[in-house]
């Protein structure tokens, strides 16, 4: 019984920050300069004739009160109207573009947390020359722009070695340097954080305990220090999937790849309010998703928090 | 230039370097090369800059796409390289003498490639769509508003009336916009307007895949046997399959093309021009657009530029080719008129002219009251500093113009104590200051066929993009009779008049250079070339891969 209430309580703070999200690029896109007719005939020829059609097409003579009530009504039963720019139904332009930029992320994600993992145990509590190494690579990548990354790894491992193609073809080669270009960076942060981590647990009466039983370095840190350190990474699962959208939008322009990246980018540009509403949209609903996710995830590693 | 969607400069202004690109006039079918004489068959990967926005070619408005058009669609009219019209899928056409109907014969052995028979019936059914309500409307507004009615006549003959003299409607003929699409799509095409594998035309290729964000695919048509008689050859085209990539990114374009992962690419930054020149692997072709020259139009409306001698005095202070060198290395042309070089229109008396002389700007300015300077150095009038704003809309802003106008920023403030202020704003900002008159200078290009219906929209009284705000009736009756006129002769002398009063008596525009494009190609690639008249890339049927 709890349970479902527990469940039902989420459901109705996702619809909730849904409509948050939704009226917020709502008001903002109302605020922002220039009106909706001047966006929709961009800077082609002008004349009242045109104009008049423009608002006769997609209904721009009703308040904006109108408008904007409509427009949830109709999201509300799934309707995400029509791109000006593209002509086409939003939930179809989305629809095409989303797989590719979930495979991207997904890619990167993994990528980037498995490598996050072997070089912060790799490195973790020691002293060494290769702790210093990995550290600064880490701040150069976390620090240097995502397109920059991209352009020197097509650079070198497409253009010059011709390892991997620059787009292209669904296959998994095309998507091996775009996912690094967006792993790179998340790698290089989650790192920080759990070496961070680790060493914090090191120092705990609780591996003294662990090492005096015998148990291999390897071990304390692998299964000890670990489940410690990935606390405030997991944290941070949120601050990576709005990472991972809007570092798709670099990427995906740099290797040609499809993408929502490139559709929120132009959407936005142009003000294409039916697509940037929707983009904003997904992007809460995901952040929601993996809020929720995290929380279970905490459970998992701490069990500590089971009881309470 | 219409809608030439260039999102990326906004995020990545810094590492990519846009092109403009200098050329000869002279009409360009560059040589085969090493390519050999021409053979049928292979696959070519073409790497372009813009995706387009739609398929369908009536609802066309990127200049940057229109050299996937016409692979698959076609017009009645084509250009020919001396500012006349050849037939396509007309045979002929015909004008009244008093020029207020066209009467045009057809071709009778063309089909769709949905198997739809082309006539005039198909023809009309164009027309009709173009100006039904919510389709088009731009077309229906501009190149089409002298329109009265459309006859078919027979099946092989149309009638085009209109309500008042108007060349160029011709123009429209052998436009993208004029392009013929299969009724049977216009009819039952899921997305229309958007255009796809279902709205369908008759040309060399017809679209097979597209896969948004990434690559649009034709394939060839082996019934196509209808090329215009300046196509350069004759039947179906010789390349198998083409595939367009979107590569967004110019370093991109050329380090895949470098890398041999595509044959030809568009759009070749003035950075890497001389790399991919010097190179025995590849070839570079250069051809200046048609339409009208890159410009500065000075807004008359206000102060300062409501005194003609501070706008001739923003003229002479602008070092044109100081500033094309450092921006472009060497790579642009000079614009001496608002009509780009390559049109008939344009009036070569200009070259050289109104060009770049500090102390007549100087001697301009003290005369028209901006005698004393502020600390910084810029001239002021009763205490107000000589400020003029530029305001540039970020997605339409292409071939570096952004940096350009940076340049232009220095030396006007070096010759003569201008202030002159960039702002790259987004689109609403612009269109705002715009509405709000709260500019003086606005910057354009048009890569309009015919730089007449380029110079209606941008000097007519009620011109969709007059941000001069320019009213000259006299003028307005130039443009009208430009419009009317059908002796070539006589109408080159109408728009020679308006360069004169445009440039000379008003001072209202400051051409800066003329936009061109490039088109970058392994050796192995043949056929290569540029629209005649449009002096944009072309579509793929005259390519070839050399075995």
């Amino acid at each position: 019984m709890t349970a479902v209430r527990a469940i039902a309580r989420r459901l109705a703070t996702a619809a909730m920050v849904l409509w948050a999200a939704a009226t917020a690029a709502y008001l903002a896109l109302l605020l922002a300069p220039g009106d909706t007719v001047d966006s929709i005939i961009g800077d082609g020829p002008d004349t009242p004739q045109i104009r008049a059609e423009v608002i006769a097409e997609w209904g721009l003579d009703r308040p904006d009160v109108v408008q904007y009530l409509d427009y949830l009504a109709r999201a509300a039963q799934g309707d995400l109207g029509r791109s000006y720019l593209m002509q086409r139904p939003v939930a179809e332009l989305v629809g095409e573009h989303l797989p590719a930029t979930v495979t991207l992320a997904a890619a990167a994600a993994v990528t980037g947390v498995v490598l996050a993992l072997a070089v912060a145990l790799l490195t973790a509590g020691r002293r060494s020359l290769l702790r210093r190494g990995a550290s600064t690579t880490e701040l150069v990548l976390v620090s240097t722009p995502g397109f920059l990354i991209g352009i020197v790894l097509l650079n070198v491992f497409s253009f010059q070695l011709g390892w991997f193609p620059v787009s292209g073809g669904q296959d998994f080669s095309a998507l091996v340097l775009p996912a690094l270009t967006l792993a790179l960076p998340v790698a290089g942060v989650l790192t920080q954080v759990l070496r961070d981590g680790l060493e914090r647990a090191l120092d705990e009466p609780f591996v003294v305990t662990a090492r005096s039983r015998g148990i291999r370095e390897r071990a304390v840190l692998a299964r000890h220090a670990l489940r410690h350190a990935l606390l405030p990474a997991i944290t941070l699962v949120g601050w990576l999937s709005g990472i991972l959208l809007g570092g798709a939008v670099i990427t995906e322009q740099v290797f040609g790849r499809p993408g929502l990246g490139q559709v929120t980018l132009q959407a936005v540009t142009t003000k294409d309010m039916p697509v940037v509403l929707a983009v904003v949209l997904l992007s809460a609903a995901v952040y929601v998703a993996v809020s929720t996710l995290a929380d279970l995830a905490y459970l998992l590693v701490d069990p500590r928090l089971r009881r309470s | 230039m219409r809608r030439t969607l260039r999102f990326t400069r906004l995020l990545l202004a810094g590492i990519a370097a846009g092109a403009v690109a200098a050329c000869s006039a002279a009409p360009t079918v560059p040589a085969a090369g090493d390519a050999g004489t021409p053979v049928s068959g292979g696959t070519l990967t073409w790497a372009v800059e813009t995706e387009p926005i739609t398929f369908n070619p009536h609802q066309y408005a990127q200049a940057k796409a229109r050299l996937l058009v016409w692979n698959s669609f076609e017009a009645l009219l084509t250009h020919d390289d001396q500012g006349g019209f050849v037939p396509w899928l007309a045979t002929g056409y015909e004008a009244a003498p008093d020029g207020l109907s066209y009467t045009v014969k057809l071709r009778t052995d063309v089909t769709f490639h949905d198997g739809e028979k082309f006539d005039a019936a198909a023809v009309k059914a164009n027309f009709d769509q173009l100006l039904a309500p919510n389709y088009a409307p731009a077309v229906a507004a501009v190149q089409l508003k002298n329109l009265k009615s459309v006859e078919v006549v027979d099946p092989a003959t149309v009638r085009i009336n209109l309500t008042a003299p108007d060349v160029l409607i011709l123009d429209f003929l052998a436009s993208p916009q004029g392009a013929q699409v299969s009724p049977k799509s216009l009819r039952q095409a899921a997305n229309l307007k958007a255009g796809g594998v279902d709205v369908v035309g008759t040309g060399p290729f017809t679209l097979s895949a597209y896969t948004p964000g990434q690559q649009v695919v034709y394939q060839k048509n082996p019934a196509y046997q209808w090329a215009p008689a300046n196509a350069g050859h004759t039947g179906p085209a010789y390349l198998d399959k083409v595939v367009y990539r979107f590569l967004k990114e110019p370093s991109v374009r050329v380090g895949a093309l470098t890398s041999g992962q595509v044959q030809l690419i568009e759009g070749v930054p003035a950075t890497d021009q001389e790399l991919i020149d010097t190179s025995p692997q590849l070839a570079l072709h250069k051809q200046l657009n048609s339409g009208s020259a890159y410009s500065y139009f000075l807004n008359v409306g206000h102060a300062p530029f409501d005194d003609v001698r501070v706008r001739q005095a923003f003229r002479y202070a602008v070092d044109v080719d100081a500033v094309l060198q450092a921006v472009y290395r060497g790579t642009a042309t000079r614009a001496w008129s608002i009509v780009g070089p390559t049109s008939p229109l344009y009036d070569k008396g200009y070259e050289g002219r109104h060009g770049f002389d500090a102390a007549k700007a100087n001697q301009l300015l003290d005369e028209a009251g901006w005698a004393t300077r502020d600390g910084e150095g810029f001239r002021t009038k009763d205490g107000k500093r000589l400020t003029l704003r530029l305001v540039q809309s970020a997605p339409f802003v292409r071939d570096r113009r952004d940096v350009l106008a940076l340049a232009v920023q220095a030396a006007v403030k070096a010759g003569a104590g201008i202030d002159l202020k960039v702002s790259v704003v987004d689109q609403g900002t612009a269109l705002k200051a715009f509405e709000d008159d709260q500019y003086e200078v606005f910057d354009n290009s048009r890569a309009d066929t015919d730089a007449g219906a380029a110079l209606n929209l941008l000097l007519a009284s009620t011109g969709a993009i007059n941000r001069t705000g320019y009213r000259d009736p006299a003028l307005d009756a130039l443009l009208a009779k430009g419009q009317a006129t059908g002796d070539p002769a006589a109408r080159v002398q109408v728009y020679h008049d308006i360069q004169r009063v445009v440039l000379t008596d008003q001072a209202l525009v400051i051409p800066l250079y003329a936009p061109a494009d490039q088109i970058a190609a392994s050796r192995g690639v043949g056929g290569v070339r540029f629209e005649p008249t449009a002096g944009v890339p072309a579509g793929a049927y005259g390519i070839w891969i050399a075995k």
